[in-house]
């Protein structure tokens, strides 16, 4: 095939190549759900083709492309959020509640249970981050939670979209997000703790 | 004040404090909220107080606070996990092509 100059027309078999599997992990980290993936990759390149008269090689065609990305995920949310809406409480009844971290009788009823209770992680952000399977076992703990969970709680703590931004896109109030949100912290905060830093014994 | 008597009033404040205070089941859903919203003047007193004397739920601030700033100072890890499959890929070039 005939290379295309990048300045005439979109090249998208060359975008799939460079960027596709990118694209594809980067929709899979936040939509967990990899046919879900392939649709958004595929309205990102269509997208893209439309837009390109916009891009024109200034800056980095990936850059580019992510930033595309990012508003087809969004819009994959409000879809799907049309289609079947979150109930009140429908995705928040679901996950893990963990009641068994905190004591169930006695006179400290509903504070943690010592095997339960957080420990010093002697770690800092950079730290943690510089461990090489921070990402895996990250994905990994989220994993047994509403996918709708999982994936409000890493549009939150990592890409950094604000509540408002998250509720209006899934139509669900405030109070359902914090509870949602509060649900995958206490879940995600124990699973990393069991990971790396409980002594197998306990 | 002699150390021991200071010891045993440390204590009993603390333990007045823990009976008195919501629990730490619901101080980490507090702890949460935090995060997302400014909480009632009623609840940041309960908050401060019960992190005063319960070093668990310290740990626990300390944590998501980590956890969150962490996961923020730099973008996931993509060079692992799954890639496109070979029909998601002849799918997509088909659709692009249409529409080029």
């Amino acid at each position: 095939m005939e290379h295309r100059s990048p300045d005439k027309s979109p090249d998208c078999a060359a975008w799939l190549d460079d960027h596709g599997d990118y694209l594809f992990k980067y929709a899979v980290f936040r939509l967990r759900d990899q046919t879900a993936a392939e649709d958004v990759v595929q309205e990102t390149f269509l997208a893209a083709i439309k837009a390109y008269a916009n891009f024109q090689g200034r800056g980095s065609e990936r850059t580019w492309l992510v930033g595309i990305m990012k508003h087809k995920i969004m819009d994959h949310f409000r879809r799907v959020t049309r289609e079947a809406p979150v109930g009140e409480g429908a995705d928040v009844e679901d996950g893990p509640e963990h009641a068994e971290l905190f004591q169930a009788s006695g006179q400290w009823t509903g504070h943690w249970d010592p095997n339960h209770a957080p420990t010093d992680w002697q770690s800092t952000p950079s730290e943690l981050i510089e461990r090489s399977d921070f990402w895996r076992v990250f994905s990994d703990c989220l994993s047994p939670l509403p996918q709708r969970t999982a994936s409000v709680f890493t549009l939150r703590e990592v890409d950094g979209l604000n509540s408002d931004e998250i509720c209006a896109m899934l139509n669900i109030s405030a109070n359902n997000l914090w509870v949602m949100l509060h649900r995958a912290r206490l879940h995600l905060r124990n699973c990393l703790e069991l990971n790396w830093f409980k002594r197998p014994e306990s | 004040m002699a150390p021991n008597a200071y010891d045993k009033l440390k204590h009993s404040v603390r333990y007045f404090l823990l009976r008195r205070l919501p629990p730490c089941q619901q101080i980490v859903e507090q702890i949460s909220d935090s995060m997302e919203h400014r909480l009632s003047l009623r609840e940041r007193i309960n908050l401060k107080l019960h992190l005063w004397i319960c070093a668990w739920c310290q740990w626990y601030l300390e944590h998501l606070h980590l956890i969150r700033d962490a996961a923020r100072s730099k973008g996931p890890d993509l060079t692992s996990g799954p890639s496109l499959s070979s029909e998601a890929r002849e799918r997509i070039k088909r659709a692009t092509d249409i529409n080029q």
